[in-house]
């Protein structure tokens, strides 16, 4: 019984890291109708960034997300201006915009390898091995953070679309660009602002993974596997859907260890995947924008 | 159209690879009168293994100017430097073949030396082969690469079997002094590559031949650059084990590490294969934290403490390198290198099939444990001797504690941190 | 779409000579080229035949798969234990590794619905799901330490002829897709797949097919992979990498049409050798930004661009109906739905 309780507290510490990567990349498809596959490289960038902060200006990491923030949102509109503005979108679009931002992360990747070489690098404070506590294990206080995090993103994004005028023409813009067009909502701003908020997201989870993972300039290619299959299990563009998402892939994730040979473990994400896809194309709660 | 536009195409290819021949043609050149030995390598020297390639790349370099500042090397009655034709094979296997390729049958290397990470070695060694050229590495541990009978492949790695049955073999004279309990639980858990795969066959056989002495509790794999080691942790955790052996590359001890210690979790015994003892596991993890854990390498620079030519090789390193202390992947780049010029001289000729036949036989003494090299027949021509096992101490210093021939400091066991 | 009908037992000439001629003359390339180079042209030959199998179904069909890495493995491996275990020879045991990775393709047959995106993401968990699964099972792949095959004396010339045969074959069959029924039926299905029910092409039928037969083609040439490079691993052959390349080269050379794979291909081996020798340092990123400039200004890749120097030059004639149609073409409005399910919000 104890053990059922230690694997379950371990499952919801890992829906909280997957849901983080996750928000980002269900962002971006619920609005736009683009899977962006440079996710992975901005999570990768995301971590050298905080690493960077913490190593040269000794800023705890919590203390830079805002700066992190701030970096990955103005990256993520310059690459929609720049880049992801110029493509089709849906169905057409679809395989060209994967492969620019595949190009871009090759991009990504390359930099940081010169910049920072190919090492591994991880970030230490005094609190990285801390635990507390509860129900008569430990848990890793940077765990619990991540959690927190994961949990108040969600609040926050729901806040943003439906108190602000901005998320209503998020909201307005995802589910009918043209007519937005028609009664004077600026698409292409709503769409450059939507873009850098996914990747700012992404640029988070980064910063939150360099606190718990040694990381190197290949890195991200896990991350963005996983915010796959959590974005499609909860339904492409939903963002409470994703957290629930994280919390059942997790909880197979983690349980599937009693059955199945650890190595394992991972494999039953991705049959998962194709399973939904193919049984439920709209995720496990059906299709709902940004509700 | 298609028609139309297929004729244009075909033309365009036609001339394309025409052109492609032509230029290939220029560049193969005659072979003039001998005026040096031209040695050819791959490594990692951009990429994810591009520190070790580095490293690596360190050891070939003070070999062959320590061959070349005493004119070269003797063949046939007169010296001949040596010269390496290195190339960078970015740590990808289809890489390192073809460039493997492009030395012996582009460059015209007379001798190959090898690469780092098995797999890369297992791949490029079969060009070696086709091609009947000599290649001597220092980076490929896993026994299978030695399993296939292939004639002119020869390894200094001791197998990482090795390193299971020499932890083991250290775990064990613990038990007898009755340091640990008999039968003692043993949670194996190992990245599923060569590497881990190897060790878990040496903890396996030692484990089988002990009547009794230890009990597999968990024997689990995870897969290389793992995240989340929650639930694997669990499972040891569940098994109240008093072994923790774990194999893993660096990243994943560091992120299985943390989340090993802020589990709350302690084994009396606790190692990570070959990690553990280096700069930055403990800047990743904090000296605290990494201090009782057991490693076991191929080779470290207290062994330069006997003299010899091991403590020649450390000197003349840390004269280059400005006081840096060699770790195992130098001193292996160099005596991988050290060895082929052996070969070379003793066969006195620069003729492939002379110098296997110099390399088979082989004795040399050496800078690795054991204190002499061979290529035994009967173990696919890979080195064996023993590895040794080092222990982080809360003062900072990693001793080497096993075996007792080599040991330059005492092993605390059962770990310290589990005490509080 | 064809009007040339010069034609030798139904090829036009002005297509099968040329042809006839770039097969001749790479036949002859072994008499000329050092082994390296010849090596390399092998390596080339074979991505070729495996980026344009993938080209059938990402180009013609435009169901693009990032999952093909899974037939190019199942393939390798097939061949590489047939190999180890039988005295069967080797272009009998890459046709039997091909033949398993068609079977094995047909099993993806759910995912077939599934169109634009959600297509994709399908066969990248099957991809994965198939690397995990085939890393784990150590008695048929030999687990993460793979498998090594025995080296024979001369293999290499051989390996350089069937290569060559293999690519020319997937050529022809290519040229021979793109102008019959059937791939015009494929080509109905990429761009409406409901409009191509309501005339009767069956969708789920006709990808079956198309989807077995690239699988089997791409199976083919990871054994030929297996027997060139004479050791094979899991994480190698299965790897999302790998899946990556077949899509790069048809990209690079252009989605869609029939020559477009074979330049990609050569241009992905042969400057990825190149940039690895000059550009250690900068070749993903070189990459990467080659990737960019071509989605961003010509979706056609190479091809693409040839075609436009040729019609600057005054000599290329206009095409009235495309020769190809890009996968960024404008194949089906947006929110439109192409597979129905899945893409309405």
């Amino acid at each position: 019984m104890a053990r059922l309780l230690d694997l379950a507290i371990s499952a919801v510490l890992l829906a909280g890291l997957y849901a983080t990567m996750a928000y980002g990349l269900g962002l971006v498809y619920g609005v736009l109708r683009v899977v962006n596959l440079a996710h992975g490289g901005v999570i990768m960038a995301g971590a050298y960034l905080g690493w960077v902060l913490h190593g040269r200006l000794r800023l705890d990491p919590y203390l830079s997300i805002p700066l992190v923030l701030v970096a990955t949102y103005a990256f993520g509109a310059l690459l929609y201006r720049g880049l992801v503005r110029h493509l089709p979108r849906g169905a057409a679009g679809g395989p060209a915009s994967l492969l620019l931002l595949f190009g871009v992360w090759l991009v990504l990747r390359n930099a940081a390898y010169l910049l920072f070489t190919g090492d591994d690098q991880a970030i230490r404070t005094s609190y990285s091995t801390h635990a507390v506590p509860f129900l008569g294990t430990w848990v890793s206080v940077n765990r619990l953070a991540v959690l927190g995090i994961a949990l108040v993103i969600p609040v926050a994004l729901h806040l943003l679309l439906h108190r602000t005028y901005l998320g209503k023409a998020i909201r307005a813009a995802a589910q009918n660009a043209e007519s937005c067009t028609l009664v004077g909502v600026d698409v292409e701003r709503v769409y450059t602002v939507t873009f850098g908020l996914g990747t700012a997201l992404a640029g988070l989870a980064g910063v939150l993974s360099a606190t718990l993972f040694a990381f190197n300039p290949a890195s991200g290619a896990g991350e963005l596997l996983k915010s796959f299959v959590v974005v499609v299990l909860g339904g492409l563009g939903s963002v409470v859907g994703t957290a629930v998402a994280a919390l059942i892939l997790a909880t197979v994730e983690v349980f599937a260890i009693l059955v199945l040979p650890s190595y394992l473990t991972a494999a039953v994400g991705f049959v998962m995947l194709v399973i939904v896809l193919v049984v439920r194309p709209g995720g496990l709660f059906g299709q709902r924008v940004l509700g | 159209m298609p028609a139309r536009s297929l004729h244009r195409w075909s033309t365009v290819t036609v001339l394309f690879l025409a052109a492609l021949g032509a230029a290939v043609a220029c560049r193969s050149r005659e072979q003039a009168e001998r005026k040096e030995i031209r040695i050819g390598a791959t490594l990692p020297l951009t990429g994810a293994e591009s520190r070790i390639g580095g490293f690596y790349k360190e050891g070939y370099d003070l070999a062959f100017e320590e061959a070349n500042r005493q004119g070269g090397l003797q063949v046939g009655g007169k010296r001949l430097p040596v010269r390496l034709v290195l190339l960078d094979d970015t740590s990808s296997q289809a890489t390192a073949v073809s460039l493997a390729d492009r030395l012996v049958n582009g460059d015209k290397v007379d001798l190959l030396l090898g690469t780092y990470a098995s797999h890369l070695v297992e791949a490029q060694s079969t060009v070696a082969e086709q091609n009947k050229v000599p290649y001597v590495n220092g980076g490929g541990g896993a026994t299978d690469i030695y399993r296939r009978g292939y004639r002119y492949l020869f390894g200094l790695l001791a197998p990482v079997e090795l390193l299971g049955t020499t932890l083991m073999g250290f775990v064990d004279a613990q038990q007898q002094a009755g340091k640990l309990p008999r039968p003692a639980r043993v949670a194996l858990v190992w990245e599923n590559t060569a590497h881990g795969k190897d060790f878990r066959r040496g903890v396996r056989e030692f484990v089988a031949g002990s009547k009794g002495g230890y009990e597999i509790v968990v024997d689990e794999s995870f897969e290389l650059s793992g995240k989340d080691f929650g639930a694997l942790l669990e499972k040891v955790k569940a098994a109240r084990a008093d072994l923790f052996l774990a194999d893993a590359h660096l990243p994943d001890f560091i992120t299985m590490h943390r989340q090993y210690v802020s589990a709350g979790l302690c084994h009396p015994v606790v190692s990570y294969g070959a990690r553990g003892a280096e700069k930055a596991a403990a800047d990743a993890l904090g000296r605290e934290n990494v201090t009782g854990i057991l490693s076991a390498v191929w080779w470290n620079a207290q062994l330069a403490r006997k003299g010899g030519p091991t403590r020649a090789f450390v000197d003349a390193y840390e004269a280059r390198s400005g006081g840096r202390e060699p770790e195992w992947y130098q001193a292996l780049g160099y005596e991988t290198a050290r060895a082929l010029f052996a070969a070379i001289q003793q066969a006195g000729k620069v003729d492939r099939e002379a110098v296997r036949s110099a390399l088979a036989a082989l004795k040399l003494d050496s800078i690795l444990p054991g204190g002499q090299l061979s290529f035994p027949a009967g173990q696919g021509q890979q080195a064996h001797y023993p590895f040794v096992v080092q222990q982080n101490l809360a003062d900072g210093t990693s001793p080497i504690v096993y075996p007792e021939d080599s040991a330059t400091g005492r092993a605390v066991v059962p770990n310290p941190r589990c005490a509080r | 779409m064809s009007r040339a009908r010069r034609s030798l037992a139904g090829i036009p000439l002005r297509a099968a000579l040329p042809f006839a001629a770039a097969v001749g003359a790479l036949a002859l390339l072994p008499l000329v080229l050092d082994p390296y180079a010849l090596n390399l042209v092998t390596l080339a030959l074979v991505m070729i035949a495996g980026a344009l199998a993938w080209n059938w179904m990402g180009g013609f069909a435009g169901q693009v798969s990032f999952g093909h890495a899974a037939m190019f493995g199942i393939g390798g491996f097939v061949a590489a234990r047939l190999l180890l275990a039988t005295p069967l020879p080797a272009p009998l045991a890459w046709l039997a590794g091909g033949l398993a990775a068609g079977i094995f393709a047909l099993g993806a047959h759910p995912t077939l619905r599934l169109r634009g995106p959600y297509f994709s993401i399908a066969t990248i968990g099957l991809g994965e799901a198939a690397r995990l699964v085939f890393t784990y099972w150590e008695r048929f792949t030999g687990g993460a330490s793979g498998l090594s095959l025995p080296i024979v004396a001369g293999g290499k010339e051989a390996l350089y002829s069937w290569a060559l045969a293999l690519a020319a074959a997937a050529v022809a069959a290519s040229w021979g897709i793109r102008r019959s029924r059937f791939g015009l039926q494929l080509l109905a299905i990429k761009a409406d797949v409901e409009a191509a029910a309501d005339v009767g092409v069956s969708a789920t039928l006709h990808q079956d097919l198309v989807f077995a037969l690239s699988g089997a083609v791409v199976g083919i040439a990871g054994g030929l992979y297996a027997s060139y490079f004479s050791f094979i691993e899991p994480n190698d052959l299965f790897g999302f990498d790998r899946s990556i390349s077949f899509v790069l080269m048809c990209v690079i050379g252009g989605v869609g049409t029939v020559l477009g794979p074979v330049l990609g291909a050569i241009v992905f081996v042969i400057l990825h050798q190149l940039l690895l020798a000059s550009y250690p340092q900068l070749y993903l990123g070189l990459y990467g930004l080659l990737l960019v400039l071509i989605i961003l200004f010509e979706p056609l890749g190479i091809s693409g661009l040839a075609l436009r120097v040729a019609r600057r030059l005054g000599r290329g004639g206009p095409p009235p109906a495309p020769l190809v149609t890009s996968a960024a073409g404008p194949a089906s409005p947006p929110g439109a739905g192409g597979g129905g399910r899945g893409l309405a919000p």
